[in-house]
């Protein structure tokens, strides 16, 4: 075990003067967003002036309408990309503040389980977690206040007319940030002096009370770009009605809601996996190594839990995306944006692949692992299968003389895969699959004792084939041979048939192995080098990916600040091709990485001392 | 004898890029397509990789002859070959990718792009999120009426449309050689049962030149086919289009 | 350090291969730039459309709500639906030179001429509810046009719980404008004429018509119009003049485009003339 004490005190020594800058970041933010909305009162009062002696406003008090803008309304400094500085920033917020929100919550769940089980690890793991995370947020904080003025100095009139209708909560937002770093500090500072009994409970309250602020962080902002999404609370001119919670409860704040609670877990799992495996890669002792290899598969654990119903999260966006504007839906998943899902469908593959690849390699940590190492050749054939079907794409890239050879554009056996029903099935297989390579690692270091034995692994075996049937007739037969409602419908009973699998098995497997013995103790640190690098591929492919679908998700409001109401007239208001925002976004990720690279370096310098000879009077 | 791991990830990578090949482009007749197969094999090159790689011990065993390559003293000599053939075999390839080409550059087709909402069909703007064949809903009222309309819709298809489409509506027309972008087959799953009728009706009516341009109208040969049909008879060769291949079209709506 | 490198080596070449991906693995399709802003195409808009822009030109252009209101400055617009009948029935309302016989012309006719009759207790003051407060909408600092006009009435009808009476004028070229300035690219707007010689001489009327003394004939003599022709008739004949032709005449010599010319006010004082001739 390292020694945190020792580490963990000078940390603190270093770390007040860190809390008093990252304080006075938050307080300048703060103060921005202020000054903010007394110079936008003021804007506005005059506005309504100028417009009433024009005779072009309602009644004192009544809210504009969204302003038409006109290209000379977006101010050109020096010659910069508004869009693409706006563009970076906030995906490097989003990244910093998405891992910000996630680590507490996990760090809250490890800390229950060390408290209930007694067992320090756990603890020690959490305080970790959470020591990784904090120097983040203060980046966090800067990134959101860096946003803010690149917003306010590039697209003064959005911002201007978003906090005329968001006014409360973004000053609700800003005190908000005052408590979650209040409670942050005293929950991350207060980890060792809040130890035991009655103290234990107390840090227990304040890591909820964390999660809840930072939740309704994320809530209140995700409200806004929800908002310019699918607007709600304001008429078809953009005048706002006054009413605060239309606006943001509006269609897509929920499914959003979801979506990003799911991924943010999964992120933050990703991004500390990284951290573990680095920290493998680089241990001293065996003793090191050990610890952080059980950090990494905590981590990765989390992430991989996270990722399997994260492709559901989406499908009830992507679905709820079409209800709410059947044109949206389509510009959505068809059109130009098609191709970004199969460029999605490969980051998601590579995120399975290098999951299943760390469980894969880690089996060898147990002396048992030999009895089902056997079947990963089979897992990996239909992962892999799976997975290639998932990505063809509908529209073929054919030479001419392989058009020819066709005799068309519709290839006849990989038109139908590159169709939705095709890859619904491919997905669920997908995790099916990948939960079956987690169970093989779970029974790896296992020997049931239990009589039944036999007849337990014949009923599982059973409820994987039968649930692995069923999805395949649903995908093929309602996919193909029925009408659409049917088609869009199966997709439901595929997703349920995949839950039913998990959790009966989950739950014979908890019977069966209830009173096992355990093969031999595991040897932690026994794993290749490789597989940290899978952990590493599962950090960036995230990071990636959801730098990528950022750019759909504003992307298909096209034209538009907010859908219909507010249109976008700057110089940059057309959508960029999918390779130039790849390229947007892999310079954010690598920006971002290097972020991340630095905040746990400084974490590792503060830990060491130089003791230079004769430098000092004696 | 065993065959040594190497060797058989070799073998496991090749058998699965041939047998794609053989699979699609002699059995079934329908060639796989490069760009496809490349990014299939890359994904099965990593699959192979994990699976002969997670296990250390079987690892140390796929590099040992690679190592030994790379190390051995021994093996001197082969090692100056594959380090001299390795650098040419790249520099080939580098320049047979280099090498200009007679081939015409790939040119690339949503072929179903997203609808605008509304378009301008008979000089009139019709909103196509919300347009529905006037006659599909007599197919439950009056289905004598209904057939009787498919028979419409089918002689205008076979005066109009079959040189391209198909006499089985298979996109192998007598004219359709002729073509590229060759017609569309209506009787894939992934064409029409995909679709609304609003969405053919708006192909039909608009044809190649209402494409947006995504879609590459300059090479659609697909008439505008409001100049020479009535609104009647779209409607009508859409029911027939449905009825011959059998598919359902696209709706939102449970019945 | 040499791990350090390493994994960052790693992470570049794994950020490469996404990026290079979706640059080359995948075709670049360049999206549609933004359309450009569209005139308002009044053929293709749908009631629903109409009364929106209604609503739009009520609450901004028209800044009706400063007195149509829930404070009571000005008579409360969302029940008309029982009012507006009950205005015409009232004796008081041909007394004070209204004119109008159904809803539609009386909202008309309350929009552009709102003196001509005045809500019990809404007149200016002093003058015993006989002369309004409102100013002519379509003139002044609202200058509706006609269209815009339609627009709002549309928008009142649906508001107040009424059928909606009004169609969309297709043939009217819209001038439907932003949200503050006026006719845009024509320049200032004129000020409307109010006496009747002056809107003919404007628009050259007796070029062809022969009205008060012997003129043009390359048009119907129009000196005793009003005994052969009521308001609605001449209405139409003058925005859509080909809608019906009289007897010996030809199609399309009268311009159609005076609706996109001529004020509401202009033409109510044009009918009320020619109504009158007898």
């Amino acid at each position: 075990m390292v020694k945190f004490d020792k580490i963990a005190g000078r940390y603190f020594l270093k770390s007040n003067q860190k809390s008093l800058v990252s304080g006075l970041l938050i307080i300048l933010v703060a103060t921005v967003f202020m000054v903010n909305w007394a110079g936008l009162d003021a804007v506005r009062a005059a506005q309504s002036t100028v417009e009433a002696v024009e005779g072009a406003t309602a009644v004192d008090g009544a809210y504009a309408p969204a302003p038409k803008l006109a290209e000379s309304d977006y101010p050109a400094v020096a010659g910069i990309n508004g869009r693409l500085i706006v563009w970076v920033v906030a995906q490097l917020h989003l990244w910093f503040a998405a891992f910000v929100l996630a680590v507490p919550i996990f760090v809250f769940i490890i800390e229950v389980i060390g408290m209930r089980t007694r067992d320090k690890r756990y603890d020690d793991m959490a305080y970790e977690f959470i020591k990784v995370s904090i120097t983040a947020y203060s980046l966090t904080a800067i990134l959101g206040g860096l946003l803010l003025f690149s917003l306010i100095l590039f697209y003064p009139h959005l911002f201007t007319y978003l906090s005329t209708i968001f006014s409360e909560s973004m000053l609700y937002y800003a005190l908000l940030f005052f408590a979650e770093s209040a409670v942050l500090y005293l929950y991350y500072y207060g980890w060792k002096w809040l130890q035991g009994g009655f103290r234990k409970w107390v840090h227990l309250t304040l890591g909820l009370m964390l999660n809840a602020i930072g939740t309704t962080l994320m809530l209140l902002a995700n409200a806004w770009l929800t908002f310019m999404m699918s607007p709600a609370g304001v008429d078809a001119a953009g005048v706002f009605s006054g009413d605060s919670w239309a606006a943001i409860h509006n269609f897509l704040w929920n499914p959003i809601n979801i979506h990003r609670f799911v991924a943010n877990i999964a992120y933050g799992g990703s991004i500390v996996g990284a951290y573990a495996a680095f920290k493998f890669l680089t241990a001293r002792n065996q003793q090191e190594k050990a610890h952080y290899d059980w950090m990494g598969y905590n981590a990765n654990f989390i992430a991989i839990c996270a990722l399997l119903p994260l492709p559901f999260a989406g499908y009830y966006l992507a679905a709820e995306i079409y209800a709410y504007s059947q044109q949206m839906g389509i510009t959505l998943m068809g059109g130009i944006f098609a191709w970004l899902f199969i460029i999605q469908a490969v980051l998601i593959g590579t995120l399975f692949l290098s999951a299943n690849y760390y469980l894969w390699c880690g089996m060898g940590r147990s002396d048992g692992a030999k009895r089902y190492t056997k079947y990963i050749k089979y897992i990996a054939i239909v992962l892999v299968g799976s997975f290639l079907v998932w990505f063809t794409p509908h529209t073929l890239v054919l030479t001419n003389s392989e058009l020819k050879a066709l005799g068309g554009p519709h290839h006849s056996i990989l038109g139908p895969l590159g169709i939705m029903p095709a890859k619904n099935t491919a997905v669920n297989i997908m995790i099916i699959f990948t939960f079956l390579s987690f169970l093989f690692y779970r029974r790896s270091n296992k020997i049931a004792t239990v009589s039944w034995e036999k007849t337990g692994n014949i009923v599982q075996v059973a409820l994987f084939t039968a649930g692995i049937v069923n999805i395949l007739f649903l995908g093929t037969y309602h996919g193909y041979f029925t009408n659409t409602v049917y088609k869009v419908a199966a997709s439901i009973p595929q997703v349920v048939t995949t839950l039913v699998v998990i959790v009966g098995s989950l739950v014979l497997d908890s019977f069966i192995y209830g009173k096992s013995r355990d093969v031999g103790p595991l040897h932690w640190g026994r794993i290749p080098e490789r597989a940290q690098y899978a952990l590493f591929l599962l950090a960036v492919a995230f990071t990636w990916l959801m730098g990528l679908m950022g750019y759909i998700r504003s992307g298909i409001r096209q034209h538009w600040h907010v859908v219909d109401i507010m249109r976008d007239a700057s110089a940059q208001a057309f959508t960029p091709t999918l390779g130039y925002a790849a390229n947007v976004v892999s310079v954010a990720a690598l920006l971002f990485l290097a972020m991340v690279i630095f905040v746990f370096w400084i974490a590792q310098v503060s830990g060491s001392k130089t003791l230079p000879a004769g430098y000092w009077k004696e | 004898m065993r065959i040594p791991r190497l060797l058989q990830a070799v073998l496991v990578f090749a058998g699965v890029y041939f047998g794609f090949i053989i699979v699609f482009d002699y059995l079934l007749g329908a060639v796989i397509p490069k760009s496809l197969l490349t990014m299939y094999m890359f994904f099965v090159a990593a699959g192979v990789f994990m699976v002969f790689t997670y296990d250390e011990e079987d690892t140390r065993e796929l590099v040992a002859p690679v190592k030994a390559l790379v190390e051995d003293p021994a093996k001197r000599g082969i090692r100056n070959i594959v380090f001299t053939l390795i650098p040419l075999m790249v520099g080939y390839f580098v320049y047979d990718q280099m090498q200009p080409g007679f081939e015409a550059p790939v040119e690339l087709r949503t072929i179903h792009p997203a609808p605008p909402s509304t378009a301008k069909i008979y000089g009139q703007r019709v909103n196509l999120l919300s347009l529905e064949n006037p006659y599909r809903k007599l197919e439950k009222e009056d289905p004598e009426e209904f057939a009787a309309m498919v028979n419409d819709g089918a002689a205008v298809y076979i005066k109009n449309c079959q040189y391209c489409h198909g006499d089985k509506l298979d996109g192998k027309g007598p004219y359709a050689e002729g073509l590229n972008p060759t017609p569309l087959n209506f009787q894939d799953v992934g064409t029409i049962a995909q679709l609304q009728e609003s969405y053919l009706f708006w192909r039909i009516a608009t044809g190649g030149p209402g494409l947006p341009k995504e879609a590459a109208p300059w090479i659609s040969s697909m008439p505008v086919w409001q100049n020479f049909l009535s609104e009647e008879e779209i409607w009508k060769v859409i029911l027939f289009l449905y009825d011959y291949t059998g598919h359902q079209p696209r709706s939102w709506e449970h019945e | 350090m040499r791990k350090f490198l390493t994994v960052v080596a790693f992470m570049v070449i794994s950020i490469g291969l996404f990026a290079g991906y979706s640059n080359f693995g995948i075709p670049q399709i360049e999206p549609a730039p933004p359309p450009t802003e569209e005139k308002i195409d009044l053929g293709s808009m749908t009631m629903e459309q109409f009364v929106a822009l209604g609503e739009r030109l009520f609450k901004g252009k028209g800044t009706c709500t400063l007195c149509h209101n829930s404070l009571g400055r000005a008579p409360a617009l969302d029940v008309i639906s029982t009012n507006a009948q009950a205005r015409l029935d009232d004796p008081r309302y041909e007394e004070s030179g209204g004119e109008a016989t159904n809803i539609e012309e009386y909202l008309i006719e309350s929009l552009v001429k709102p003196s001509a009759y005045v809500v019990a207790g809404f007149g200016k003051k002093g003058t015993n509810d006989k002369e309004s407060p409102m100013p002519d909408a379509s003139s002044g600092s609202i200058s509706f046009s006609q269209t815009e006009l339609i627009a709002v009435i549309a928008y009142l009808q649906d508001n107040g719980g009424l059928e909606i009476t009004v169609e969309i004028p297709s043939d009217v070229q819209a001038s439907v404008e932003g949200e503050d300035d006026g006719d845009g690219e024509d320049g200032e707007p004129r000020e409307a004429f109010t006496e009747v010689q002056d809107i003919f001489d404007n628009f050259d009327c007796e070029a062809c018509h022969t009205i008060t003394e012997e003129a043009g004939d390359a048009g119907p003599n129009l000196s005793a119009i009003g005994a052969k022709r009521d308001r609605n008739y001449l209405r139409r004949a003058l925005l859509a003049p080909n809608a019906d032709i009289a007897e010996g005449f030809e199609e399309g010599m009268m311009p159609d485009d005076l609706g996109q010319q001529i004020y509401a006010s202009e033409l109510e004082i044009l009918l009320d003339y020619l109504s009158e001739l007898k």
